[in-house]
């Protein structure tokens, strides 16, 4: 039961980190190219991007999870179970990402760009070779950062019946009172947390070379 | 080589900056080309205006007879490519080891790889980094970061360097090397070099004309040796005075006796033309400051002098040193 429950946290948090990284990476660098003074500079891009992003950042995660089951049902073909749960746990988390790449790209040094454009880099080779490499590490740990939220998102999906570790805590744990599996669903978010988190800083420590 | 006509560029902000106000400069090839000026005279934007990193907001810049104005994107990429640029932070990847970097404009030229690897060692050889080759910006110091920075900038095979403030965060010893190399790349390479600095010692060492730059306006412009042994501008002469302390104390200035400033220049500088003038008119000198110096290759003399004698003798000995063509100042 517990095997089963972590598994299944396992492919929510797995798979919606993926998703949630392919479309939040994009949207991240538009919103920080597009920003004054940057390579594509948009001020009505960046906007209005920035706008929809803090919207989706705006709306609590169980409210998220209720008001787009329409759109769940669509894409998972149903709107319970682990399945359903990858699609509002990848909503909310690609304005997350797209920010946190946002921020990591703003970290980089302007000069490196600046240097770029001196050789006549085209935006999209700066975007590929200089923003991208060089906030590499940064990246890692954003992702780190998300994975992680989203192992506690996902305890929250439990509670709507999305399976998983948060659905056993509260079905078995709290409603029937088994004290001993609510601590060991614990224990295993706590251990899921910490190996997610050193995994993300070994690899980050591996591609920093500042 | 490079021409800018009547270049202007204001910056609007908080407060509105004009960082140029009407430039003509003419950059003839071959040459390393020196703009001096204090921070804020607008020496960035104006070296920046030469490859459109800032986009003038009216008049022309030319380059290699391009007006690189109105290019459109792609074409001004191209335009870019023939010219490299160096940076006082260096500014490079620090993701990517030195080869990676010096290979870097080389990728985005598209170049191919074989070409690359013969390039990326040939640079290194020529700027004396061999054994690093697989080392991280992070593990370098300062002089060799600009190294790479160089090498990088040469990658394409420019006709035009760029160097902005390229030695203002090395150590003098590092400065000293670095404008070697440039003065190498210059010579070897028939590179034409335009850098900026505020520092006139960096003028001094290997730059061949000057423009004074402040307040967004080239105040003058020459050869090193003419702007600096006889400056006109005000700016000029500040800047002259802060690099070699000829303030005279206020008792001699007060003094009967005749206090002249003389410059010697090129090879006026070998010439014991002061024992000559002391033999040949009955006159004292009294030598109260003096010091010689380079200017690119050119020795050029200053000297303090107080003279004693006669008028009509000290009148007599002054005639023969301007006759001597040495740049003379009476002070008192």
């Amino acid at each position: 039961m517990l095997w089963q429950a972590t598994v299944e946290t396992l492919t929510m948090v797995g798979i919606s980190t993926v998703v949630a990284s392919v479309l939040g990476l994009p949207l991240g660098l538009l919103l920080a190219c597009t920003d004054q003074g940057h390579i594509l500079e948009n001020s009505f891009v960046n906007k209005v991007l920035g706008a929809v992003i803090n919207v989706g950042r705006s709306i609590p995660f169980i409210i998220l999870m209720v008001a787009i089951i329409p759109f769940t049902r669509l894409i998972a073909g149903t709107s319970i179970g682990t399945k359903a749960a990858i699609v509002p746990l990848t909503v909310a988390a690609v304005p997350f990402v797209a920010r946190l790449v946002e921020s990591a790209i703003k970290e980089i040094d302007s000069g490196v760009v600046e240097a770029a454009l001196s050789m006549g880099a085209s935006p999209w080779q700066i975007i590929a070779k200089v923003l991208i490499p060089e906030a590499l590490p940064a990246l890692v740990l954003a992702l780190t950062l998300t994975a992680v939220n989203l192992i506690g998102y996902s305890a929250m999906a439990g509670a709507v019946g999305g399976g998983g570790l948060g659905d056993l805590a509260i079905r078995f744990g709290y409603q029937r009172f088994r004290g001993d599996i609510m601590l060991q669903t614990v224990a295993i978010l706590v251990v899921l947390v910490q190996a997610v988190q050193m995994l993300g800083d070994w690899i980050a420590r591996q591609l920093y070379k500042r | 080589m490079i021409r800018l006509k009547g270049v202007t560029k204001t910056f609007d902000g908080k407060t509105t900056v004009h960082a140029l106000r009407g430039i003509d400069l003419h950059i003839p090839a071959g040459q390393i080309f020196g703009i001096i000026g204090q921070s804020g005279a607008g020496k960035s934007t104006l070296i920046r205006c030469i490859n459109m990193l800032e986009k003038p907001d009216q008049g022309q810049v030319w380059v290699d007879g391009v007006l690189m104005n109105e290019l459109p994107p792609a074409e001004l990429r191209q335009e870019r490519k023939k010219i490299g640029m160096i940076f006082q932070h260096f500014n490079l990847l620090s993701s990517r080891t030195v080869a990676g970097n010096i290979a870097f404009p080389l990728e985005i030229a598209g170049a191919k790889r074989s070409t690359i690897e013969s390039t990326v060692n040939e640079l290194l050889a020529l700027v004396g980094l061999e054994d690093k080759a697989n080392a991280y910006p992070a593990q370098l110091s300062g002089g060799q970061k600009q190294r790479v920075g160089i090498a990088r900038a040469l990658a394409t095979k420019p006709r035009i360097l760029l160097c902005d403030e390229a030695t203002s965060a090395l150590d003098p010893e590092t400065t000293k090397s670095v404008l070697q190399l440039l003065k190498t790349i210059n010579q070897e390479l028939g590179l034409t070099i335009v850098l900026i600095t505020h520092e006139m010692t960096v003028i001094q060492e290997i730059c061949d004309t000057v423009a004074v730059l402040e307040d967004g306006v080239v105040q003058e412009w020459g050869p090193v040796v003419q702007v600096f042994t006889r400056p006109k501008a005000e700016s000029t002469k500040r800047m002259i005075r802060g690099s070699i302390s000829t303030q005279i104390p206020q008792e001699l200035m007060g003094s009967e006796k005749t206090l002249l400033k003389l410059s010697f220049v090129g090879q006026l500088a070998h010439e014991p033309v002061i024992s000559q003038m002391i033999r040949k008119y009955s006159v004292d000198a009294n030598i109260l400051f003096g010091k010689i110096d380079q200017m690119k290759d050119i020795p050029f003399g200053m000297l303090l002098v107080e003279l004693s004698g006669s008028p009509e003798h000290i009148q007599d000995a002054i005639h023969f040193l301007q006759a001597q063509d040495v740049e003379l100042e009476v002070l008192s």
